[in-house]
Formats: structure tokens, C-alpha cells, sequence
């Protein structure tokens, strides 16, 4: 476990076209004190990289409009140091090993195991404060 | 005294001598002549004449007989010869007047005597007027004259009177008697000549009167003998003809006991009328003045002619009636030929009947000929030569043939008849009411002649009757061809023939028809029997479409099932049409009903391999869909798993904020009602029972169902456009099965394109009506099209441009969009790409007005 003071200051995107899902993820790591950034929408998130810092990113990759991999390709050019989660509800391995080519550090499926989440949100962060 | 002695005795011989006389004399002008010369001889009077009531003119005229003392008096004669007196004029009108004789002393002075001038010229002076009275009626008047004038003498008149007296009482019974004779002589002349008997007999049976006719009518004269013996003697039957008239019954015998008797019928035989002939009796007692029977006459009237045509006429109902009752045709054709027989003496009669070949006779009836003769003419050809009969069913007319022995008709049948004893032979063709030749009728005589009139006119009758028998046979042979064709055709197709009289309650049934609705074959059928055989379910609908249909007189068709005994069930078509009278009463309604039930289960055995196949599709459809479904549920459930450890977390750390547990809480238990929604939506979709049908919004439904796809979309890369018509009528349908529909079409579209960049892969659906009745549906893709040569073949079973498909899932949209009662058809877009059109029948006034979310 990481200093909380270290983790607190960090904040952690969360992009996901369902609401509700948004809203759960944001709660979760809320309860483990991180800051939550979330996102409904792809584009927005995109906007917002573009001109703050984002350490780390959680994104479904099969949102409406725009997927998940596009966000990757895109969020590589705008902050390719920006760490990224990906969580997806439908198993698929063309797009999972896509997904980390382009670098994600953990993929998970819906629904996930909360501790694993967490602490790959945790080490994501401690490593993009390296 | 001596003088009064000797004139009484004088007018005493006269009196008798008047009386013999006039007794004696033959007739009333003899008689007046004997009274005049007698009265004037014996009297003293010079002339006497009479003069008598001319009843056309009422005066009195003068009578040819006279008496003349001298030949002086010729003058006053003329004159009295052209004179007439009226009532109360002259001497003789005076007399008729007071009916009492009258005394003129001077004929010349009287002032009421026309004839006075006469009279002085001829020298006359007295005159008296004495009546002839008979009954107390004027018959003539009597008048003398002498030359003397000479006062009343009172004893002359009462001579004169009392010869008068006798005058008129011979002539009065001299007149009755004449009378008398005459109205005997128009009685004789009346009973001899009339035509009906007349009989009187006395008390003690004797024969008063018995006359020509009555001889005539009952062979024998009048003679004693007891009524006991009359029947036997006259030969007088009851109407039975073989029982004897009781004797006390007869209508003599009732009418001498004082009995009136009206229209008695008796049948009478006797040697003179072998054949017997009929009479009808009225009659009634003699009475005395006194009111006490003398006797009975009784009148009978030969009625034999009457009875005769009544037996005729009745022979002729029977043998219509023989007809109207489809007795065997040779039966009726018997009668019919025995009936003319029994109406002439010496008659024999025959029918032959002309084949339907038009060209061959076969026996018909001729039941007192010969059978050799009979077997001879049986199946002969007709020809302008051929007999009697062959020539008038030939020719079309009658044939009168009077001596078979010469006429060249008969070349070829002579011998033959003459060995039967035929001599005459007259033929005529009997005609059907269209004019067709169906047979003969022939008369046959011993005797060589031509027809009489009457037998004319039996053969009339004859050819008549025969004709309508015939007629009526050949039409109910017809008749039973065409039934027994039809029943042929009935029983081979499974068809049950039926007719209900709804009016009667009461209904006809073929055979096969009873076996189908399970009645026995005798029992007799009602319209109510018929409709309870009907399933208890759908009574009540086929009795109201039968009702419908009868009130429109249009036809009647249903499918419904029969309620067998024992618990069986049919399915049945039944089929019908009503009709009805001119005034639009119904008649009847006829029709047949058609089993079914084979078709019917295989009917349900194919819908429920087709409910099989459609729910594979779905569940095979499933299948293509996993990754939506397990998208849409592994949303909520990581929302609720993520939920509940981070409400874990708050707790571990204790300190939550209440309300934020509660929010959470909160958020957990909506995402588990969207994970059952989701789950929902699948297990209806997989559910094999799926036959209820609602009103749908189409457009909604086409929105819920590109939503259950757009996970699937999202990993083939694709995108479903949807253009939908606000205005878009609702449709009564099933929704899974529309769901499906939709399903199938975007699946085979997405499927359909493949092979094409994702930025191509699109599907556009769009729905559109046009006048509010039918809602389209229309999934275009851009994918390789349909076959080009034919579009329709995709909807085959089996069929498959897909390496893996089954080929089962447009098969299926098709029977679910039939089963629907619409359509759907394919077809290749202008550019590229195939687009399916579904169309739907609309639900009329429900149409959608705001467009779905």
C-alpha cells in the first residue's frame, strides 16, 4: 500500500457511457480516497486530457459513438503518459490484445474483482508518479 | 085444382124428360137444344135460345142451339146473333147481374131491351131470363119469348128455374166429369211418357200404377205380390250391388207404412239389363183426406249414366293418385288400361312405351291381350308401316286401323292378330307436355270398325293419364340417376349433403352426412338435432353465423368441430346456401359439410413444427446475440458489485456519511431491476408460447429492438439507421414474433455485409404508410443483394447465401408475417444491397401521433 497522502493527490479519470456503471466506479474509488474525474461521455475525457494532466484513466472500450480503442489511439497522442484501465463487459480477445499494444496497464472484465481493481488503479498511479 | 094437379104433373114429366134428356146428351149444345125445344114445347113459349159467357171479352154471346115455334122469328134471331151483352144490359145482361130469373111482360116497352125494335117487327112481347147456374156460378143464360104480353106467372118460372137447376147440375157434373177424364188422360199420358218410374201401391201391396218406365227399369210389369218377394223378383241391390234390398227397407214398403223417402240409391239387375243399372229413389205415403195412409208412391230415377261417369272419374283419381304415389309405372299403366276397359263393352286396350332410343316399343300394359301377342310387339321397331302403334308413335298422329286384315299397316302382324281374335285396331300416340312422344294407347275390337265418339274420348283420357305417368316415371328416373350421381360424387368426396327447413324444424341428411354428425339412419332429423352436434364452444358462433346469413339470404360458411357421442370430435367445413320465395321467406337452406379433420390435425401438427422452427430461430438468434445480452447485464451487475464494496469500504473506515449509504444502496437495487428487465427480455424471447397478440406501436417495438442489438453492433463494427413515419398505424400482432421479425432482418443484413469496411456496414429501417391501412416496414442493407434472378427464393425453406446459416430464419419472418395476414417480399436496392418489405394489415383508427422515443 502507497502513502494515502500520496494517492489523495492524484486524481483518476473515469470514462464510461453508462451512467450507472460511471457512478459505481466513481463511488468505489472514492471509498478508498482516491479523486475521481468521471466522464460520460469519450470526447469530453479527449477535451479534457488535452489540456490537464491526467495520470490515469479508467475506460470502457465499447462505449457508443466513439470505442474504446479509438480513445487509446487518441489519449496516446494527447498524454501518452497517461496510465490506462481498461474495463469492457464483453469478453473479446481481438480487441483485448489491441487494447494492450497500445499500453493499458490491467484489463479487466465487467463485473471485477474490486481489490484487484483497486490496486491496479494504485500502482498506476504510484508508477505515473515515478 | 085439376089444372094445377095436371100442370104440376106436366112439369113433372117434363123435369124428368129434361133430366134423362140432358143426362143423355154428349155435350152442353145438344143438351140446351133438348132444354129449349122441351121448355117452349111444353110451356107455351114460341122461341128459346141461350146465350153463354164469352171468358175472353166478358159479355155474353148467343149460343148455336135454338128453338123457333115459326119460321117468322129469323129477323130477331140475327139480331140477338149480333148482339153482346155486357153485365146488367138487356134481358140476359140483367139475368147475369142478379144471377135471379127476370119477367119482361113487354119486350117492345122496355126501356133496358137493345133488341126491341126486333122484337116488335118480329111480334114479340113477353120474355123471361132465367140463369144456369153450376156451382153457384153464371154459366148460361137461358131466354124465351112469346107473342102474347103476359103478366108473371110465377108457377111458369119456377118450371123454367128448376129445369135450369137440373140444366146446370148435369152440366156441372158433366163438366167435372170431363175434367176429370183429362186431367186421368195428361196423368196417363204424363207416367207413360216421363223417364222417371213412377210406383203406387195400395195398402194391402198392390200396384196401383207401375208405369213404362218403371217397367223398364225393373223388367216386369206390375203384379201381386208380397213386398217380401219384390227385391228377388225385381232384382233390387243395395249400393254394394251383390247384397239383396232388404224388403222392409225398400223405399215402397217405407213410404205405404207412411214414411217419407229422399235419395235413396238401389242397384237393379233383371234379364232386360244384365249389366244392371242404378236408381235413386224418392217417396211418400197416399194420404186420404182424412190424413190416413192409403198407400205409397215411390219415383225413381235411372241415374246409372251419373254413377257410371262418377265410377269413371273416380277410376281416374285412383290411378293419379296411383301416379302421385310413385306406384310401379306398369301398375299404374294396368289400372289405368283395365279402367277404359270396364267403360265398353267388348273393349281390350293397350300401352306400349317408346324407348329413350326413340326408335324401339317395350311392353307398357295389356293385361286382356294375348301374351303371345304382347311378347310379339315387346322391343318391335316404330315405323311409317309398322301396325297401329309402331305407325302413331312413327308418325306422331293417330292411327285408326278398322280391319286388321286388309289395312297394309298390318302386313307384318296379321296372321298374329288374326290368330288373337283382333279385328279393329285404333292407335294414338301419347304426347309429353313438351310435345315428345313417350308411347301409345290402342284400343282393340272383335268387330272391324272405326271408333265410336265416346271411345274417342276415353282415348283422349286414356292418352292423357298415360302421359302424365310416364312423364312423371321418366322424370323420376332422371331424378334418380342425377341423386344417385351425386351421392356417388358425395360419398367419394367426403361430403355430407344436407338440407334444413328452419321454418318446419326439420332437416334432411345423406347417408354419409348421418355417419359424419353420428345420427342412425332412420332417425328423424331437426334443424336444432343437427346444430347440437356442434361443439358446445362454438355453438353459439355457428348458430349466429347461420342466422346471419340466412337474414342476408346469402351463403353460410363455417369451421367448427361436431360434439360426437361418445366424446369424439370432428372437424367439420360446412357450407350453405339459403333460399328463398319470391316474397323473401326462406325456403330452405341447403349445403354439405366437409370432414376435415385430417387436414386439421396436420394443419395443427405444421403450426406447431412451424412454433418449433420459429422458436430455434429465437433461441439460435440468442445465440448471435450473446455479446449484447451479456453487455446489457454486465452493466448493472458491475454497477452493483462495484456499489456494494464501495458502501464495504465507507463501512471498514466508519466514516460514512448515511446518506451516501443510502444513495448507494439505493443505486443497487435499480441496476438489479435492469438485470431482471434484461433477463426478462431474453426468457420472453426463448419462450415457446407466444401467440398473444396486443396492439403494437411498430415504431417502438423497432426501437426496443435496435437497442437489444447495439452491442452487437458496436463489435461487428455496424450502425442501424432507423427512419420511422410518425403517422404509422398500430398493428394487432404478436410482440416476441415481431421482435423476431426485425431480429431475423437485421442479423441476416448484418451478416449480409461482412465482407465490407465498417464504415459501410450499415442497415437503414424505415417504416411508411400510405393510406392508413397496411404498415410497412422496410430493413434495407448494403450488402451483396438477394439472388438475382429470383429475390423470392431467400424466404424457401433451406435456402442460404451464408456458409453457416441454416437457412430457416426468413422462412420463418415469412410464416410469421403471414400468420399475421400481411406480406413481405425482397428485393435489391437501385445502387447495392437487398431490402426486405414488410407489410402489416393496420388496426383502423388507431393511428400513432407522436413519434417514438
Amino acid at each position: 500500500m502507497s502513502d494515502a497522502g500520496e494517492t489523495e493527490a492524484k486524481e483518476v479519470c473515469v470514462v464510461d457511457d453508462d451512467p450507472s456503471v460511471l457512478k459505481s466506479i466513481h463511488y468505489l474509488l472514492a471509498s478508498e480516497g482516491f479523486k475521481v474525474r468521471a466522464f460520460n461521455k469519450a470526447e469530453d475525457f479527449l477535451t479534457h486530457a488535452g489540456n490537464h494532466h491526467v495520470s490515469v484513466v479508467v475506460t470502457d472500450i465499447w462505449m457508443d459513438q466513439v470505442t474504446g480503442l479509438e480513445v487509446l489511439a487518441r489519449l496516446c497522442a494527447v498524454s501518452p503518459k497517461t496510465r490506462v484501465i481498461v474495463i469492457t463487459a464483453r469478453e473479446d480477445l481481438a480487441a483485448r490484445a489491441t487494447a494492450m499494444a497500445i499500453g493499458p496497464v490491467a484489463f479487466f472484465m465487467k463485473p471485477f474483482d474490486d481489490e484487484k481493481f483497486i490496486s491496479a488503479v494504485r500502482d498506476a498511479l504510484s508508477q505515473s508518479a515515478k | 085444382m085439376e089444372q094445377d094437379h095436371d100442370q104440376s104433373q106436366e112439369q113433372l114429366d117434363l123435369l124428368q124428360t129434361i133430366t134423362m134428356e140432358v143426362t143423355a146428351a154428349t155435350d152442353l149444345a145438344s143438351a140446351l137444344e133438348v132444354v129449349l125445344r122441351e121448355v117452349c114445347e111444353k110451356t107455351g113459349w114460341v122461341l128459346g135460345h141461350a146465350w153463354a159467357r164469352n171468358l175472353d171479352v166478358d159479355v155474353l154471346d148467343l149460343v148455336a142451339a135454338w128453338y123457333c115455334g115459326d119460321g117468322e122469328l129469323k129477323g130477331f134471331r140475327t139480331v140477338s146473333e149480333r148482339s153482346h151483352f155486357e153485365r146488367g144490359i138487356g134481358l140476359p145482361g140483367r139475368v147475369w147481374e142478379s144471377k135471379q130469373p127476370a119477367w119482361v111482360e113487354d119486350v117492345t116497352n122496355d126501356p133496358n131491351f137493345p133488341r126491341s125494335a126486333a122484337a116488335r117487327t118480329a111480334g114479340l112481347r113477353t120474355g123471361i131470363g132465367i140463369p144456369i147456374l153450376s156451382r153457384g156460378k153464371l154459366i148460361a143464360v137461358l131466354e124465351f119469348f112469346m107473342r102474347e104480353s103476359r103478366s108473371q106467372n110465377e108457377q111458369l118460372v119456377k118450371v123454367i128455374v128448376a129445369v135450369a137447376a137440373q140444366l146446370g147440375l148435369v152440366i156441372g157434373r158433366k163438366k167435372a166429369r170431363e175434367e176429370l177424364a183429362r186431367t186421368n188422360e195428361i196423368l196417363q199420358s204424363i207416367l207413360s211418357n216421363m223417364g222417371d218410374a213412377v210406383i203406387v201401391a195400395d195398402k194391402d201391396n198392390r200396384f196401383l200404377v207401375f208405369n213404362p218406365a218403371a217397367e223398364r227399369m225393373f223388367g216386369k210389369g206390375a203384379m201381386t205380390m208380397p213386398t217380401t218377394e219384390w227385391a228377388h223378383r225385381y232384382g233390387l241391390y243395395l249400393p254394394d250391388k251383390i247384397t239383396p234390398f232388404p224388403h222392409d227397407q225398400l223405399p215402397l214398403t217405407r213410404s205405404i207404412r207412411g214414411e217419407a223417402v229422399d235419395n235413396v240409391e238401389m242397384f237393379v239387375r233383371h234379364e232386360k239389363a244384365p249389366h244392371g243399372l242404378w236408381t235413386e229413389i224418392t217417396g211418400r205415403p197416399l194420404c186420404g183426406p182424412n190424413g190416413d195412409v192409403l198407400g205409397g208412391v215411390i219415383v225413381c230415377r235411372d241415374i246409372t249414366q251419373i254413377k257410371e261417369e262418377e265410377f269413371f272419374r273416380a277410376g281416374q283419381s285412383r290411378v293419379l293418385e296411383m301416379i302421385a304415389a310413385d306406384a310401379p309405372l306398369t301398375d299404374v299403366l294396368a289400372s289405368l288400361v283395365l279402367l277404359m276397359e270396364g267403360q265398353a263393352e267388348g273393349l281390350r286396350c293397350s300401352i306400349l312405351l317408346l324407348n329413350r332410343d326413340g326408335k324401339h316399343v317395350r311392353h307398357g300394359a295389356a293385361p286382356n291381350l294375348p301374351e303371345a301377342y304382347v311378347k310379339a310387339v315387346n322391343g318391335a321397331a316404330i315405323g311409317p308401316r309398322n301396325g297401329s302403334c309402331g305407325t302413331a308413335m312413327y308418325t306422331r298422329r293417330p292411327v285408326v286401323v278398322s280391319d286388321v286384315l286388309t289395312d297394309p299397316l298390318w302386313t307384318d302382324y296379321r296372321e298374329l292378330a288374326k290368330i288373337c281374335g283382333l279385328r279393329a285396331c285404333w292407335s294414338t300416340p301419347i304426347l309429353s307436355a313438351q310435345g315428345d312422344v313417350l308411347g301409345s294407347f290402342a284400343m282393340y275390337r272383335e268387330e272391324n270398325r272405326g271408333p265410336l265418339p265416346e271411345e274417342n274420348r276415353l282415348t283422349q283420357i286414356a292418352t292423357h293419364i298415360a302421359g302424365i305417368a310416364i312423364e312423371r316415371q321418366r322424370q323420376q328416373e332422371i331424378l334418380r340417376e342425377r341423386e344417385a350421381r351425386i351421392n356417388l360424387a358425395a360419398e367419394s368426396a367426403d361430403l355430407a349433403f344436407w338440407i334444413l327447413y328452419p321454418e318446419q324444424n326439420a332437416a334432411w341428411m345423406s347417408e354419409k352426412g348421418r355417419l359424419m354428425y353420428g345420427f342412425d339412419s332412420n332417425l328423424p332429423l331437426t334443424c336444432d338435432l343437427i346444430l347440437s352436434r356442434v361443439h358446445p364452444d362454438e355453438r353459439a358462433d355457428v348458430k349466429a353465423a347461420y342466422d346471419r346469413s340466412c337474414a342476408l339470404s346469402g351463403t353460410f360458411e363455417s369451421e367448427h368441430r361436431l360434439l360426437l357421442p361418445y366424446g369424439r370430435t370432428r372437424w367439420v367445413i360446412m357450407r350453405g346456401r339459403c333460399l328463398k320465395d319470391e316474397e323473401g321467406n326462406l325456403l330452405e337452406t341447403i349445403g354439405v359439410t366437409l370432414d376435415v379433420s385430417a387436414q386439421k390435425q396436420a394443419d395443427l401438427q405444421l403450426q406447431h413444427q412451424r412454433e418449433e422452427m420459429a422458436h430455434r430461430n429465437r433461441v439460435s438468434l440468442m445465440g448471435e446475440m450473446t455479446a449484447s445480452f451479456a453487455h446489457e447485464l454486465n452493466q448493472p451487475l458491475t454497477a452493483i458489485a462495484n456499489n456494494a464494496s464501495a458502501a464495504r469500504r465507507f463501512l471498514e473506515r466508519g466514516n460514512i456519511d448515511p446518506a451516501l449509504l443510502q444513495q448507494l444502496l439505493q443505486d443497487m437495487v435499480a441496476d438489479s431491476q435492469r438485470a431482471g428487465e434484461v433477463i426478462r427480455g431474453i426468457r420472453s424471447l426463448v419462450r415457446k408460447e407466444t401467440s398473444v397478440r396486443a396492439l403494437l406501436d411498430l415504431n417502438g417495438v423497432i426501437t426496443d429492438t435496435v437497442r437489444l442489438v447495439s452491442s452487437d453492433l458496436l463489435s461487428r463494427e455496424s450502425v442501424v439507421a432507423t427512419e420511422l413515419d410518425p403517422q404509422l398505424p398500430h398493428v394487432n400482432a404478436t410482440l416476441v414474433q415481431i421482435q423476431q421479425v426485425l431480429l431475423n432482418l437485421i442479423m441476416n443484413g448484418l451478416d449480409a455485409m461482412e465482407g465490407l469496411p465498417p464504415v459501410e456496414r450499415r442497415i437503414i429501417i424505415r417504416t411508411h404508410s400510405d393510406k392508413g391501412d397496411v404498415a410497412e416496414i422496410s430493413v434495407r442493407d448494403f450488402g451483396m443483394g438477394l439472388p438475382k434472378d429470383q429475390p423470392d427464393k431467400v424466404f424457401d425453406h433451406f435456402f442460404s447465401t451464408k456458409q453457416k446459416g441454416m437457412g430457416m430464419g426468413l422462412a420463418i419472418v415469412r410464416s410469421i408475417i403471414e400468420a399475421h395476414g400481411g406480406t413481405i417480399m425482397g428485393e435489391n436496392a437501385s445502387d447495392r444491397g437487398a431490402r426486405m418489405i414488410v407489410r402489416l394489415p393496420a388496426v383502423r383508427g388507431q393511428t400513432q401521433t407522436i413519434a417514438a422515443a
